[in-house]
């Protein structure tokens, strides 16, 4: 008797589990609830979680804002799988606003809501070349890769590539840069040099459109790159990971040159965690590469109404001023008089008007793969 | 007449009895085997398609995004994607990191575990149990925290560099290399395959080992003819668990190793996110898969050995 009842409810619990699968789907965000998916750094997500999204409930108290982060933008693979399949299928990605590297490839791909002037009142502050770069991503701060430098050993920091080139090999082991897949400051330094050999048609093609031909005028770039591999510091053509260890790798003074991203640099001298002998500075012929990051909204979102109003927000005075004077020491997408002109001091160093863009992602996916293929270890 | 009544009545019970205990033993068995069959049959069986190029149905979405797709142009698909991989120029460095890792760290694991294993079965002791339990210790440290550990322990700017230069001694730097990951793995191993290897020599009997003795066995005789070959089956379902965690790991080589040749577990993980290529880092998993279960075969006939001799087939 008790086997029997024991059978029956092993039988009830499954059937049980089952049914809660099912049901669990279909259960709907309020339209009071913006879902904001995060594929970044911890410095992103510390510019959401503790800055915007506060400044913002504080501002539209009837709204509450939901983040997933995903960290380095491990996922971003996944993720982009999943927002096509959700507007394929007309469906709710459970995303209304995202951030990260791959809302460009969905915006190319027709996949997010198209930002209008009419509905997006603040977009009109934002130049329209960035803009139309987004191909329907939405820019919303920027940044870019620079050279960071140890003062104390480095009296005199090169100005152009070739500058550099010349004082990576006459100085071995003091220069690295990261893997590119790894982190965007290495990818930055690696496009940089493959940018050194091509056309600024190329370039510009390259960062427009996926392009299998002309990706084959990139093996100079990779020869030179190839070329360096017994002059950087790690022995036989080995890199760091990833962006935070080249920062590690500055400001222990395992090197004393590499290359950065400014804001990440910028929070680490706030921080305390980078000594202020270290210092950043862009070189010319051709610069390292930077632009704008945006936000977009899938055109399939549920709440595209709370996406729009936290869009518009962030692209307020107010919010430009949290993304240069916070945490993150960004750079902004509107106008520098419009910013608290004591927030704007702090990225006098760069010109970021002339931010030199990256390859679209189907490029630069083909471009971090020939680089491990052709540069580390060899 | 009535005894042969009660007799029948009682065949009945069992019969019944059997059938319950039979069903409830299906239920029981049906929620893992459900669970094996519909998160990891069906979706192996997905990927092996779409690595032959069936874009459609469900592999539709993932050959929307992903890049280098290559559609099947017969009906039982195309082994374009299996050539990309064989011809490209990192595979072969990262099959021969993936093998040669796997064999070395479970080599060591193995030798280190029966050393210790040996030497708790034959000293015995305070001391003994006391090193038994300290080998034991990585178990309960994450992978992840163990290899941020050797990183520091081992980096350029690491421990032992900076100890061993106040000597004058200038320490290479041991991360970034294929050394690193088996000294990885043999730590975050070796737990594991000592619990398994002192279970099985603990568990022969003194007095085989005292006949050895009085027969005048020394002591390496008695290792290799009578410990060994009695605590053989432990020894290789060890090995086989050690090898086939290696060839699949992830964390110690993204860590510890190389960034090229990589094994293929960073690898499969590289092409699937940075480079985009699901279709290719599909048939390097069906690799890796297809060496796994080579070894698999190896614990089969273990099993088998193991229960023949205890008489259950």
């Amino acid at each position: 008797m008790f086997k029997n009842k024991f059978a029956k409810a092993l039988v009830a619990a499954a059937v049980s589990v089952l049914a809660l699968g099912a049901t669990a789907q279909t259960s709907h965000a309020a339209s009071s609830t913006i879902q904001v998916y995060i594929s970044a750094d911890t410095n992103i997500q510390d510019l959401w979680v503790k800055q915007l999204i506060p400044a913002f409930t504080d501002a539209y108290p009837q709204y509450k804002v939901v983040v997933t982060f995903d960290l380095h933008g491990d996922h971003d693979a996944q993720e982009t799988a999943k927002l096509t399949a959700a507007a394929v299928l007309h469906k709710d990605p459970q995303v209304d606003l995202a951030d990260g590297g791959f809302v460009q490839q969905l915006g190319a791909a027709g996949l997010l809501w198209r930002p209008t002037a009419g509905l997006l009142p603040n977009i009109k502050n934002v130049s329209k070349s960035v803009l139309a770069a987004g191909k329907g991503g939405i820019p919303y701060r920027a940044s870019s890769v620079l050279l960071a430098y140890n003062s104390d050993h480095v009296k005199t920091p090169p100005k152009t590539l070739d500058d550099l080139l010349a004082w990576i090999k006459a100085n071995p082991g003091k220069f690295t840069y990261n893997v590119p897949s790894g982190g965007g400051s290495g990818y930055a330094f690696v496009q940089t040099v493959i940018d050194k050999y091509l056309s600024a048609a190329d370039r510009n093609t390259l960062a427009l459109s996926a392009n299998k031909d002309l990706q084959s005028k990139w093996a100079q770039g990779l020869e030179t790159l190839r070329g360096l591999n017994k002059y950087t510091y790690g022995q036989n053509g080995t890199y760091p990971a990833n962006n935070a260890e080249t920062l590690k790798d500055l400001s222990t003074g395992l090197v004393d040159i590499a290359s950065v991203w400014s804001d990440q640099f910028a929070s680490a001298q706030k921080a305390g965690t980078m000594p202020t002998n270290i210092k950043v500075v862009q070189i010319a012929n051709p610069p390292l590469t930077g632009g704008a990051a945006y936000l977009g909204i899938p055109a399939s979102s549920n709440n595209k109404t709370g996406a729009r109003l936290l869009a518009n927000w962030v692209l307020s005075p107010a919010a430009q001023n949290l993304i240069v004077a916070g945490t993150l020491s960004g750079l902004p997408v509107i106008p520098v008089s419009m910013l608290d002109p004591k927030a704007a001091a702090s990225f006098a160093s760069v010109d970021i008007s002339n931010l030199r863009p990256t390859y679209l992602s189907a490029n630069a996916n083909d471009l971090k793969s020939a680089w491990a293929s052709a540069v580390p270890g060899k | 007449m009535a005894s042969v009544n009660t007799e029948a009545k009682a065949e009945n019970l069992e019969v019944k009895s059997t059938s319950r205990s039979s069903v409830l033993g299906f239920f029981m068995a049906a929620p893992p085997m459900l669970l094996v069959v519909c998160f990891v049959g069906i979706p192996i069986l997905i990927a092996l398609t779409f690595s032959l190029g069936f874009t459609s149905g469900p592999n539709r979405v993932v050959s929307i995004i992903g890049q280098e797709i290559h559609k099947k142009d017969h009906w039982w698909g195309t082994f374009a994607a299996y050539k990309d991989v064989f011809k490209d120029s990192r595979f072969p460095g990262d099959l021969r990191t993936t093998l040669v890792v796997s064999f070395l760290s479970t080599f060591l694991t193995l030798l280190m575990a029966l050393g210790i294993g040996l030497y708790q079965r034959i000293m015995g002791g305070r001391i003994a149990a006391i090193m038994t339990t300290l080998c034991l210790v990585p178990l309960f440290v994450p992978v992840v925290i163990s290899s941020w550990a050797i990183h520091t322990f081992y980096a350029g700017d690491g421990f032992m560099r900076s100890l061993l230069s106040h000597f004058g001694i200038n320490f290479p730097t041991v991360t970034s290399t294929v050394s690193a990951i088996v000294i990885g793995s043999v730590w975050t191993s070796l737990p594991f395959a000592i619990l398994m290897v002192t279970s099985g020599l603990q568990s022969i009997p003194d007095a085989l080992i005292e006949t050895a003795q009085d027969a005048g066995a020394g002591f390496f005789r008695i290792v290799r003819t009578v410990l060994i070959p009695l605590a053989i089956t432990p020894i290789v379902i060890a090995g086989t668990f050690t090898a086939i965690g290696i060839m699949g790991s992830f964390t110690i080589p993204l860590f510890l190793g190389p960034n090229q040749p990589t094994m293929l577990g960073v690898e499969i993980s590289n092409f699937f996110g940075a480079y985009n290529r699901p279709q290719q880092s599909i048939v390097m998993a069906f690799i890796v898969f297809t060496a796994a279960s080579g070894i698999a075969l190896i614990y089969i006939w273990a099993n088998v050995k193991s229960a023949k001799q205890s008489g259950r087939i």
